[in-house]
């Protein structure tokens, strides 16, 4: 038998889909009654709700959520358009905003010297030198274009698949997301510096020398 | 054009108030008009480097004050009629004066003399404000020790955030034996590290505690140390002067001058 109503459900909400050839109406009272069927599985879920089969103007969307309410316990949040014309609009006017907003990181040009601090919300590019109590704070990655003897902190909100890169890696102390690691007792700089990455794994700061393969291996977000 | 060039550090003891007293000197030597102002409040002693302490009657604090005229402050040096200098008071401290009163008595001296140099006090607190609250250009005097590379690093961080941009270093106490046995950072190590141009190493030469105890800056004569500070003064003057041989073997020199462009 052909159902005149159907529910499918995702994380987040449900679709409810109609039979196109019947009435109003009746798909109404067909829906209040598979609503009002399985109103102990869903419970009072918060949901939202899209549409899809007939198209329903405003007014009978109204009616629909409210018979839904009306027969189980389910709060509707919201009724999701599915009219592909509209939700083009609303793409496009989403992500003209976000790539006004969007804001890859910071480069900073120049030795960052003892008592120094350059801070950014994503990632920090220092075209030159980090001196010894020279700070980079960065919530997504950062890159040293020089040689790094300061301390890095990348991550500091937790992302702990942020990681830190310089040509000439000598850092004081390297922090990743809430794990930190400080250089060894009485080392002095490199003699042939060589560029390496500081990431994650496992709990712990690794330093290893950049080359395919570890680049390979590192996942970031 | 007159310019004011703050001697500074950070760390204590690496020979500002030596670098002050022969910088100032070279400079009167060369027929400039200088003034030379130990910024120093209450440990003052670019005075008694540079012999003029029994003639002091009034100070800088006193001229901030208004208890005198600049012309009575300024001493006259023994050597060099347009020497002079402006000491600092030894019985107050370094908040008898604030960085704007500095500006204002630079931009007084300004209008008379070709270069005033102000000997900067240790630190990065209330006397380093003042002293650099006039400044047109920086000397940065270090020596090739980890400890003073850091505060100078420091230093020049802070007077570029102040907005003075021309910075240049002078590497003092140099001692090539232990450059050469790998014993001491060498000029191309403290130039990269700090990242600013050089304008002369100073090498560490018994006549300059000699001359310091004495009373009469050495810059001009025939020590090591007094050839060293007559050609950075001539550098100070814009004049291209070649580096001086400090080490009698190949290696650090011919790096430094292919660094400098001037081989």
């Amino acid at each position: 038998m052909k159902q005149s109503v159907m529910i499918k459900g995702n994380t987040y909400g449900i679709t409810v889909v109609l039979d196109p050839e019947l009435p109003f109406s009746q798909l109404k009272e067909e829906v209040a009654a598979k609503f009002q069927e399985s109103s102990g599985f869903f419970k009072n879920a918060r949901m939202a709700l899209a549409f899809e089969g007939k198209e329903l103007d405003s007014a009978e969307q109204m009616e629909m959520v409210s018979a839904i309410t009306a027969n189980s316990s389910i709060q509707v949040l919201c009724v999701v358009d599915s009219d592909k014309e509209k939700e083009e609009i609303f793409r496009s006017k989403a992500e003209m905003v976000q790539s006004a907003e969007y804001n890859p990181g910071l480069f900073y040009k120049g030795t960052l010297r003892g008592g120094q601090v350059v801070e950014s919300e994503n990632n920090i590019v220092i075209l030159g030198d980090v001196n010894p109590g020279g700070k980079v704070i960065a919530k997504g990655s950062i890159i040293v274009l020089g040689a790094l003897k300061g301390n890095a902190y990348a991550g500091i909100s937790g992302n702990e698949k942020a990681f830190v890169a310089a040509l000439d890696m000598a850092a004081m102390q390297i922090r990743i997301g809430d794990t930190i690691a400080r250089c060894e007792d009485g080392r002095e700089g490199n003699e042939d510096p060589v560029p390496k990455i500081a990431f994650v794994e496992n709990g712990n700061i690794y330093v290893e020398t950049i080359c395919k393969e570890v680049l390979n291996d590192i996942n970031f977000a | 054009m007159s310019e004011v060039i703050v001697v500074t550090s950070g760390k204590g003891g690496v020979g500002k108030t030596t670098t002050s007293a022969n910088v100032g000197t070279g400079l009167a030597m060369l027929n400039k008009k200088v003034v030379l102002i130990d910024t120093d409040i209450g440990l003052r002693n670019l005075d008694v480097v540079m012999g003029l302490e029994n003639r002091i009657v009034y100070n800088l604090v006193d001229v901030v004050e208004g208890n005198c005229r600049m012309k009575q402050a300024l001493i006259k040096d023994k050597r060099y009629d347009n020497l002079f200098l402006l000491p600092s008071a030894q019985t107050r401290d370094k908040s008898a004066v604030s960085p704007e009163q500095m500006k204002k008595l630079t931009d007084e001296l300004r209008e008379e003399y070709d270069y005033i140099i102000l000997d900067c006090p240790a630190g990065i607190e209330q006397g380093f404000k003042n002293a650099i609250s006039g400044a047109d250009r920086a000397l940065i005097v270090t020596t090739p020790e980890v400890s003073a590379i850091r505060d100078a690093d420091r230093i020049i961080g802070l007077l570029e955030a102040n907005g003075i941009h021309k910075i240049d270093l002078i590497i003092n106490r140099i001692r090539m034996d232990l450059v050469r046995r790998g014993d001491m950072m060498s000029n191309d190590d403290v130039i990269e590290i700090l990242a600013v141009s050089l304008i002369g190493a100073v090498p560490d030469d018994e006549n300059i505690v000699i001359a310091s105890n004495q009373g009469e800056p050495l810059v001009g004569n025939s020590s090591a140390a007094g050839q060293a500070y007559m050609n950075i003064v001539r550098r100070v003057l814009g004049e291209e002067v070649p580096y001086l041989d400090l080490d009698s073997g190949s290696g650090f020199f011919s790096r430094l001058l292919k660094r400098m462009g001037l081989n």
